[in-house]
């Protein structure tokens, strides 16, 4: 596990407020520190306020109160500092079709200053990194949807910035560039980029980010590694299928060592719940202590707690799809 | 690096991408060009019998209309960059130039040269549509002068225009509104007669709108010829410097009001 | 499929043609607000033309020009419509449409029935404003009326023709680059000067026009005076170009059918 430098903070945000017309309150109090070098994830509903909250960090929306620091400017006082110092890939892979990729890497460098052999140089390299020099030479508006979000990423890396803003960046794409886009984050933050992830994929909050923050209505209502997240609202399940009904009253004496049992359930007689804070690393003292009963096993499933639970548990309403859930107990 | 990236490099790079609208997209100056030539064989076929009247300073229409088709392709040449700033914005491009390290004013320089540059095609087309269906050419080179810098500095005005138009509405929608600013800009002028006579409240017009001297800047190419006391050429650039001061301190305040 | 039900649905469709007509600012500014600034250019900038020899003894130099106004409205309400059928095919609503049970012919006339109302409303506009604005009809209410329905044909002949570029092509932007050719239409028409006082060279093209006998007619109808232009030769020739371009937009609407 990544450990954090404590150093200023990369990304400092308080009690940021942007409101729009008709009162509509967008970020709502929104305070949250992001460290040098990690991965935040920032998860939230359509409407939640993810993408205002990322355009007041990158300069391009004013908040209406409260104040954001990134990589140590002000987004106000010094907005021009903080330019230099992101790179940004925001909700609309923002490029123009009549260009190449290689020409819009060469203008980007162009407007961070890059002299034209720099830009020249840059380009190629960020092109063999998000696997597009073969492409290079071709106008943009031919790109399949994974190659524009690809050249929108090296065209956010062409000044090295130091934190680096990714607005929903594999929304439409296909899990094999979905996954390409996954390895090449963590490449980069593997070299020391500091990466603001807003995403609607629990999976992708998961996999990728360090800590997540979850965003409703404009706020911050949970915060921590996916794992302390998780673990608040429950511990994972193990699911054994047996074989015979009869060996169920076996089953249940053999695991009573290895975690709460669940009680038995009329519907499911040959079904065998157990909960356990070790989760799959659970699975095989499982199936020794039945086998060690002589309980035939048909399959054994492991049920966590996704971040889903984690904000249905806060909010009352889930994250994908608006059906609300039960009040907590 | 500089604190902040240089002007220049940033208005060049911009300038070349906003000619890439029509180097590279087939016919895209079709439209433009051939819309000032069909008004001026239109207007030039319907209204030629009006240099029979007293006070006109030709006797022929075509050299009377030259310019103003001239002017009129400038200009929505100009009223098109704005259009394109409002696709950018739209789509999301004009935020990743927003988000760079650049004085954000820069930004506006490449697209409205490349405006001005592209302008410069119907100016050209109509001249020669106008010159060998028999347009005079009083003014001979200076004129000629005159002319281009007519409709160069009134496509950097419209341009303007454009995209203030762009910055407030930050939509395409707007896309009329920008043509209609130019239409009435050039046609509420000496457009189809000269000053003496005109009527009614077209004459009032035609007085206080600084396009009026604009046009009689054009007109020194193929109706008066250059006048040395410049009675006709200072009225004009004085108006294009004023016009361009009013719509560039809107286009900054367009600029600035980006993001509040 | 009675012909009752079809009617039902050429109306349906008439209807959400015309609605759509009306929410969208990008399809108003053309249609109604043009032709009148264009209008209010033209009357004012060369009323001195009734100085002329050989220009009609009129009783009001707006109302002369107005018809040429009326028949252009005519022909942006027919391209307008062009356009959004173009539209509609890109952006896949016109299969929607081929989804339903209607006969394919209602696709065509319920569109074209749209472009009728279209123009009715807008012709109707253009005369009350030029009524508040001075312009006096002679012709009297009834002939204003035959001007409205005169306009509506014409308008649905040119709305016939821009469907059939539509479904031959499916191109939206090939819609919108033909608008400068609308105007060649117009110009080679007597659309604001009477036709004898036209140059020469347009006068030998404007007898070939269809377009021509429309403006002429609305004109005769409006000014009371048929020596100016008789209204038969303008229904006819508006019938004529609604029934030949009806049919054409049938005709294209079949060949895509038969071609997807």
């Amino acid at each position: 596990m990544k450990s954090f430098e404590s150093s200023a903070p990369a990304v400092e945000v308080r009690e940021l407020v942007r409101e729009f017309k008709g009162g509509i309150r967008a970020v709502d109090g929104l305070d949250l520190d992001v460290a040098p070098g990690e991965i935040y994830g920032f998860l939230g509903p359509n409407g939640a306020g993810k993408t205002t909250s990322v355009r007041i960090l990158t300069t391009l929306l004013r908040p209406t109160s409260g104040s954001a620091r990134v990589a140590g400017h002000d987004v106000v006082a010094h907005a021009d500092a903080v330019r230099r110092s992101i790179g940004v890939a925001l909700q609309e892979a923002a490029i123009d079709p009549l260009m190449t990729g290689r020409e819009l890497l060469r203008m980007q460098g162009a407007l961070h200053g890059l002299r034209a052999t720099d830009a020249r140089d840059r380009a190629g390299q960020l092109l063999e990194r998000v696997g597009l020099t073969q492409a290079a030479d071709r106008r943009v508006g031919g790109y399949s949807g994974g190659m524009r979000r690809r050249l929108d990423l090296a065209l956010a890396l062409v000044h090295r910035p130091r934190v680096l803003f990714l607005d929903e960046p594999t929304t439409g794409l296909d899990p094999t560039s979905r996954g390409a886009l996954w390895r090449e984050v963590r490449s980069l933050n593997d070299d020391g980029t500091t990466v603001f992830l807003t995403t609607q994929y629990l999976e992708e909050a998961e996999q990728l980010a360090d800590r997540v923050g979850i965003i409703a209505v404009g706020r911050l209502v949970a915060e921590g590694t996916p794992d302390a997240l998780k673990a608040r609202v429950g511990e994972p399940m193990l699911h054994v299928e047996l074989a015979e009904p009869e060996s169920a009253g076996r089953a249940r004496d053999a695991l009573a060592g290895l975690g709460s049992v669940e009680p038995p359930d009329p519907a499911a007689p040959t079904r065998v719940v157990l909960r356990t804070p070790a989760g799959k690393g659970a699975i095989a003292p499982v199936i020794r202590a039945l086998d060690e009963h002589d309980v035939v096993v048909e399959s054994v499933e492991v049920e966590t707690p996704t971040l889903d639970d984690v904000f249905a548990a806060v909010t009352g309403s889930h994250l994908e799809g608006a059906a609300p859930v039960e009040a907590p107990a | 690096m500089s604190a902040t990236t240089a002007a220049l490099p940033v208005a060049f790079a911009l300038w070349r991408r906003s000619l890439n609208e029509v180097l590279r997209v087939r016919g895209a100056l079709l439209p433009a060009t051939i819309a000032p030539v069909v008004f001026l064989l239109g207007m030039s076929g319907q209204f030629g019998r009006l240099t029979g009247l007293d006070g006109f300073p030709t006797d022929s229409y075509l050299s009377w209309i030259v310019p103003l088709s001239c002017l009129q392709g400038a200009g929505f040449a100009g009223a098109a960059t704005g259009s394109n700033l409002a696709r950018d914005i739209e789509h999301g491009w004009f935020d990743r130039l927003l988000v760079a390290p650049v004085p954000r004013p820069v930004l506006l320089v490449g697209p409205i040269l490349g405006g001005v540059t592209r302008s410069l095609v119907p100016a050209t087309v109509v001249l020669i549509v106008g010159l060998v269906l028999g347009a005079e050419l009083p003014g001979g080179v200076p004129g000629l002068i005159a002319l281009y810098v007519a409709c160069a500095g009134f496509c950097t005005v419209a341009g303007l225009w454009g995209t203030f138009m762009a910055l407030t509405f930050r939509t395409q929608q707007a896309g009329p509104l920008m043509q209609q600013g130019v239409f009435l800009a050039v046609f509420l002028s000496t457009a189809y007669t000269p000053e003496v006579l005109l009527r009614g409240w077209l004459a009032g017009a035609a007085d206080v709108n600084p396009v009026t001297h604009v046009l009689e800047l054009a007109r020194q190419a193929t109706v008066s010829g250059i006048d040395p006391s410049l009675a006709h050429t200072l009225p004009g650039l004085l108006a294009l410097a004023g016009m361009f001061a009013v719509l560039g301190a809107l286009a900054l305040l367009g600029l600035r009001r980006l993001g509040r | 499929m009675s012909a009752a039900r079809e009617g039902r649905v050429v109306a349906a469709l008439g209807r959400r043609a015309l609605t759509v007509q009306f929410r969208r600012a990008q399809l108003l500014m053309p249609t109604f607000v043009l032709p009148l600034m264009l209008l209010a250019v033209i009357a004012s900038g060369t009323s001195a033309a009734q100085g002329l020899r050989g220009f009609p003894d009129v009783a009001s130099y707006l109302g002369f020009v107005i018809p040429g106004t009326i028949v252009q409205g005519a022909l942006l309400a027919g391209l307008t419509s062009g356009t959004a059928m173009a539209g509609d095919i890109e952006g896949g609503f016109f299969d929607r449409l081929l989804a339903a049970p209607v006969h394919r012919t209602s696709l065509v006339i319920g569109r074209l029935a749209g472009t009728l109302g279209l123009s009715v409303l807008q012709t109707s506009f253009f005369l009350c404003i030029g009524l508040a604005f001075g312009a006096s009809y002679p012709g009297g209410p009834g002939a204003a009326l035959a001007a409205i329905a005169l306009a509506a044909i014409t308008a649905v002949g040119i709305g016939g023709l821009a469907a059939a570029i539509a479904l031959w092509t499916g191109s939206l932007s090939l819609l919108q680059s033909i608008f400068p050719f609308v105007f060649v239409l117009l110009f080679t028409a007597p659309a604001f000067f009477p036709r004898d006082l036209l140059t020469p060279a347009l006068r030998s093209v404007a007898e070939y026009n269809p377009l021509t006998y429309v403006v002429e007619a609305v004109r005769g109808l409006l000014t009371g005076q048929e020596a100016i232009g008789d209204p038969l030769s303008g229904f006819g020739a508006a019938v004529l170009l609604a029934l030949a371009t009806t049919a054409l937009a049938t005709l294209a609407l079949k060949e895509r059918l038969r071609t997807a």
